[in-house]
């Protein structure tokens, strides 16, 4: 009566998947449109790319966030001694972070491509740019706080 | 599309071509370790723990790869299409753009880090 499922880890390692997959598609998205926004500014002023290259960092630190959750969770992946709550806690935070990384992403992508191509005619939209990715970038990171609090519940 | 009026671009835009291999390469690496662990299970009489969490983990380590690289290849041929396109527009700001590219193809290698971080530790079916 005190064996775990046999079926726990299933959650537990969907949980990892989950976290690792929607932050890529999330920071794919991201570095993508901002990339062609970059590419097509590049043409009028070759001097701003470089600074230009924020929307792609942030993007992939969004990355980042689902690669530090998904690690975590796959290290406490065992056959035996795995019970369904850790599962579902663990399947709980990769989707926490996943999903939010996801949604950042897509905000990063559609901010930094408006952004990058504004910034090339007003060098002074540039901070402006900033402190809305900040705002869009802090989505995926409310997601890595929560994803890190679930991984930490006994 | 671009090396129509400037072909001059078209051996040096055959990177963002190779960035796009990578990512299949992600694959067949993966491929070829799982079936490493995919050994003969027919005498098994009653599958454990163990087996049952062998499989969840390749499943889903699979998955995880797959798809990042989906994500991934799709960022990159995105990516290398505004390169080239700014390529054929002035020949200096190739390498500039050119690391949009490899921000995008880093995440396909996360995935295969974490791919690989989940299937490492399981044992095969013996």
């Amino acid at each position: 009566m005190g064996e775990d499922p046999i079926y726990s880890p299933f959650f537990g390692v969907m949980g990892a998947t989950s976290a690792m997959v929607f932050s890529a598609m999330g920071a794919a998205y991201g570095t993508a449109k901002s990339g062609t926004g970059i590419a097509a500014m590049a043409v009028m002023r070759p001097e701003a790319i470089m600074k230009s290259m924020l929307p792609v960092i942030m993007a992939g630190i969004i990355a980042i966030y689902g690669v530090v959750v998904a690690v975590l969770i796959a290290g406490e992946l065992t056959a035996t001694g795995y019970t369904l709550f850790k599962g579902f806690v663990h399947l709980g935070a990769g989707l926490s972070v996943g999903l939010s990384g996801l949604a950042a992403g897509y905000a990063v992508g559609a901010v930094g491509d408006a952004g990058v191509r504004g910034t090339a005619q007003q060098p002074r939209l540039f901070v402006g740019m900033v402190l809305i990715l900040i705002f869009a970038e802090v989505l995926g990171l409310y997601g890595l706080i929560v994803a890190i609090y679930l991984y930490a519940k006994k | 599309g671009a090396s129509v009026r400037a072909p001059r671009i078209t051996t040096k835009n055959l990177i963002s071509i190779i960035f796009c291999e990578a990512v299949a390469i992600y694959g067949i690496i993966t491929a070829i370790v799982f079936s490493a662990k995919l050994t003969n299970g027919e005498n098994i009489r009653e599958f454990t723990t163990s087996h049952y969490f062998t499989g969840y983990s390749l499943f889903w380590a699979g998955l995880t790869v797959g798809l990042s690289n989906v994500a991934c290849g799709v960022a990159v041929g995105i990516a290398g299409s505004s390169t080239a396109l700014s390529d054929a527009h002035d020949g200096t700001l190739f390498v500039r753009v050119l690391i949009t590219e490899i921000f995008g193809s880093v995440i396909g290698m996360f995935g295969l880090i974490v791919g690989l971080i989940i299937s490492g530790s399981v044992d095969d079916f013996s």
